[in-house]
C-alpha cells in the first residue's frame, strides 16, 4: 500500500511537469500546425535561469517564498524571451513553406540551444537548491509527500486554471481559438496573426520555464540535456491526449506520469523511459487522434 | 469609394485576373457576376488583402491600399464575407459575433450593433450559445453577414451569399442586404452566380469572364437586354 501511494505521488508529480511542457507543444501545434522541437530546450533554459537567479538572488539576501517567487518570475520572463526569439528566427521566415522545413529548423534550433547552454554553463550536472520552503503541517506525513511535491501540484493546478480562463474568457484567448480554427478568416476579422503566434510561443515558453524550475526543485540537479528527454516525453503526452487539444495535453501528461511511475515501481526502473513510447504506440494504434483528439490527426 | 486599376493576379503560373478594372461609388450595391472560375473570389480576396495582386492598384477612399494586410483593411471598414461563410465552427455564435468586433473597443456601440444584428436575424439570438458548426447553412450565412456587420463595415464584400440555400432564405438574405445598404449606407460589392437575383438588388453590375470585365452597366439595362441575358446570364 505504501509503495502504491509512493508511486501515485511520484506519478502525479512527474505528470504535472510533463503537462506544463506538453501545453506548449499542443498550443503551438493548434495555432501554426508545427511541432516545436526546440520546446524542450526552453524548459531546460528555464531550469538554468532559475538556477542562476536563485544563486544571485539568495546572495542578494532573498530567501523563502520571496526567493521562490522572484526566481520563478526571472525564469518565466527570460524563457518567454527565448521562446519569442526562437519563433522569429527559426519559424517565421519559413511560414508558408513546406511542412518539412520548419521541422528541420526546429531540430537545428534544439541542437543549437543545447550546445549553447553546454558551452556557456557547464557540460556537467549542476546541483539545484531546494527552493520550496518546508511546510510545517506536512511534517506528520513527510515520509509520503513533501512540500516540494505539494507545491508542484498546486502550482500546476493554478497555472492550468489560469490558462483555461485566458483561453476561454479573454480577447487574446478568443483570437487564439479563432486562428487555430481558420487563420484566414481570423485575419478577415482583424486579427494580426503574427501577434497571436508570438503570444502563443511566449505563453508556452513561460509554462515550460515553470516546469524547468519545478523539475530543478524536485530532482535537485540539472544539466544541458534534460530538455531532450523531457521534451520527447511531453510531446508524447501531447500526442497521447490528442495534439492541439489543451485538456488532452494535461490528460496525456498525467497518464504518462502514472504509467512511468508504476512501470518503474512494479516492473523495473530500467523500463521507465521506454514506457512513454510503448504507450504512445499502443494508443496511436487504438485511437489515432489521441485520447481527446478528433478521429483525424491531420490538421486542416 | 473603391477603385481597381489593371489588377493582375496569379496562382503559380495561372493568371486568374488579367487586368481588371472596376469602380464602386459610395452607397452603391454593385453586382460582380460570372461563371465558375471567372475570378470573382480572386477579385474579392485581392481587395480584402488576402491575395495581393502581382500588378495593378486598389484604391479605397482615394488611398492606395494595394498590398495592405486584411487586418488593417478591416480597421478601415472594408470587410469581406468570404465564400463558404467560414464560420468558426468551435466558437459559439456569440463568440463568432465578438470576433467580428475584434478591433473595436467602443463597448456601448458594440452592444447596440449586437441588438441590430439580432433584430435582423432573430434566430441568431436563440442560437447565441450554440457552437457555429452546428448551425444550418442558412443560419451560418446569417451569422457570417452579422459577424461582418459587427465590424461596422463602410463597405461589405459578399461572396456568393446565396450558395446552397433555399429560395425563401435567399430572399430573406437579399432583402436584408438591401436593408443594410439603405439603413446604414453600407456600400456593397456582391459576387453572385445567380445573376437574376443579384441584378434585382444591385444598382450596377460588372460581368467577369476569365479574369477580365467583359461588360458593365446599370442593373436594369442588363436585365432588360435579351441578348445579354442569353449570352451571360444563362437565360
Ligand atoms: N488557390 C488556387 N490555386 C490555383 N488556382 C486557383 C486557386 N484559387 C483559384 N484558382 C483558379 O483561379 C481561377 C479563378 O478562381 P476564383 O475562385 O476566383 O473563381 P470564381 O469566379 O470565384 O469561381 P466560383 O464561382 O466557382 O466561386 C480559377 O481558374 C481557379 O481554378
Ligand atoms: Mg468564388
Amino acid at each position: 500500500m505504501e509503495l502504491f501511494l509512493d508511486l501515485l505521488i511520484s506519478g502525479l508529480t512527474k505528470g504535472s511537469i510533463y503537462a506544463l511542457i506538453a501545453l506548449g507543444y499542443t498550443m503551438v501545434y493548434g495555432i501554426v500546425g508545427l511541432i516545436n522541437f526546440a520546446h524542450g530546450e526552453i524548459y531546460m533554459i528555464g531550469a538554468f535561469i532559475a538556477l542562476i537567479a536563485s544563486l544571485a538572488l539568495s546572495q542578494a539576501g532573498l530567501a523563502g517564498w520571496g526567493l521562490l517567487v522572484s526566481v520563478a518570475a526571472a525564469a518565466v520572463v527570460y524563457s518567454a524571451m527565448y521562446g519569442w526569439t526562437v519563433e522569429k528566427i527559426a519559424y517565421k521566415p519559413l511560414r508558408g513553406s513546406s511542412r518539412l522545413s520548419p521541422l528541420i529548423s526546429a531540430i537545428g534550433m534544439s541542437i543549437f540551444l543545447q550546445n549553447y547552454v553546454q558551452l556557456l554553463q557547464s557540460p556537467n550536472f549542476l546541483t539545484f537548491p531546494s527552493l520550496v520552503p518546508e511546510l510545517g503541517f506536512l511534517a506528520p506525513v513527510s515520509h509520503i509527500v513533501n512540500s516540494t511535491q505539494l507545491f508542484i501540484w498546486l502550482a500546476t493546478a493554478l497555472i492550468m486554471t489560469a490558462l483555461t480562463v485566458l483561453i476561454k474568457f479573454t480577447r487574446l484567448g478568443l483570437s487564439m481559438r479563432a486562428v487555430s480554427q481558420d487563420p484566414d478568416m481570423a485575419r478577415l476579422s482583424g486579427v494580426n496573426i503574427d501577434r497571436v503566434i508570438s503570444s502563443t510561443f511566449v505563453i508556452g515558453s513561460a509554462l515550460a520555464a515553470v516546469g524547468g524550475l519545478l523539475i530543478g526543485c524536485y530532482m535537485r540537479q540539472i544539466d544541458f540535456y534534460i530538455g531532450f528527454l523531457a521534451g520527447m516525453k511531453a510531446f508524447t503526452a501531447a500526442v497521447l491526449g490528442g495534439i492541439g487539444s489543451i485538456p488532452g495535453a494535461v490528460l496525456g501528461a498525467l497518464v504518462l506520469g502514472f504509467a512511468e511511475s508504476f512501470a518503474a515501481g512494479f516492473i523495473s526502473s530500467d523500463y521507465e523511459d521506454a514506457v512513454a513510447f510503448v504507450l504512445l504506440i499502443v494508443i496511436l494504434i487504438a485511437r489515432p487522434g489521441g485520447l481527446m483528439g478528433a478521429a483525424q490527426t491531420q490538421k486542416v | 469609394m473603391l477603385k481597381l486599376e489593371g489588377l493582375h493576379t496569379f496562382y503559380g503560373n495561372i493568371e486568374a485576373l488579367k487586368g481588371l478594372d472596376l469602380t464602386v461609388e459610395e452607397g452603391e450595391i454593385i453586382a460582380l457576376l460570372g461563371a465558375n472560375g471567372a475570378g470573382k473570389t480572386t477579385t474579392l480576396n485581392c481587395i480584402s488583402g488576402l491575395i495581393p495582386p502581382r500588378r495593378g492598384r486598389v484604391f479605397f477612399d482615394g488611398e492606395d491600399i494595394t498590398g495592405h494586410s486584411p487586418e488593417s483593411l478591416v480597421a478601415r471598414g472594408l470587410i469581406e464575407v468570404p465564400e463558404g461563410r467560414r464560420i468558426f465552427p468551435a466558437l459559439t455564435v456569440m463568440e463568432n459575433l465578438k470576433m467580428g468586433a475584434y478591433l473595436r473597443r467602443d463597448q456601448p456601440e458594440i452592444s447596440r450593433d449586437l441588438d441590430y444584428v439580432f433584430n435582423l436575424f432573430p434566430i441568431l439570438r436563440a442560437r447565441a450559445g450554440q457552437s457555429g458548426g452546428t448551425l444550418s447553412g442558412g443560419e451560418q450565412q446569417m451569422l457570417a453577414i452579422s459577424r461582418a456587420l459587427m465590424g461596422r463595415p463602410r463597405m461589405l464584400l459578399l461572396d456568393e451569399p446565396s450558395l446552397g440555400l433555399a429560395p425563401l432564405i435567399i430572399r430573406n438574405i437579399f432583402d436584408i442586404i438591401r436593408q443594410i445598404n439603405m439603413e446604414r449606407g453600407t456600400t456593397v460589392l456582391l459576387v453572385e452566380q445567380n445573376a437574376n437575383l443579384a441584378l434585382k438588388v444591385a444598382d450596377r453590375a460588372y460581368i467577369l469572364t476569365t479574369g477580365l470585365i467583359t461588360l458593365s452597366g446599370s442593373a436594369e439595362v442588363l436585365m432588360a437586354d435579351e441578348g445579354i441575358r442569353k449570352a451571360y446570364l444563362g437565360g
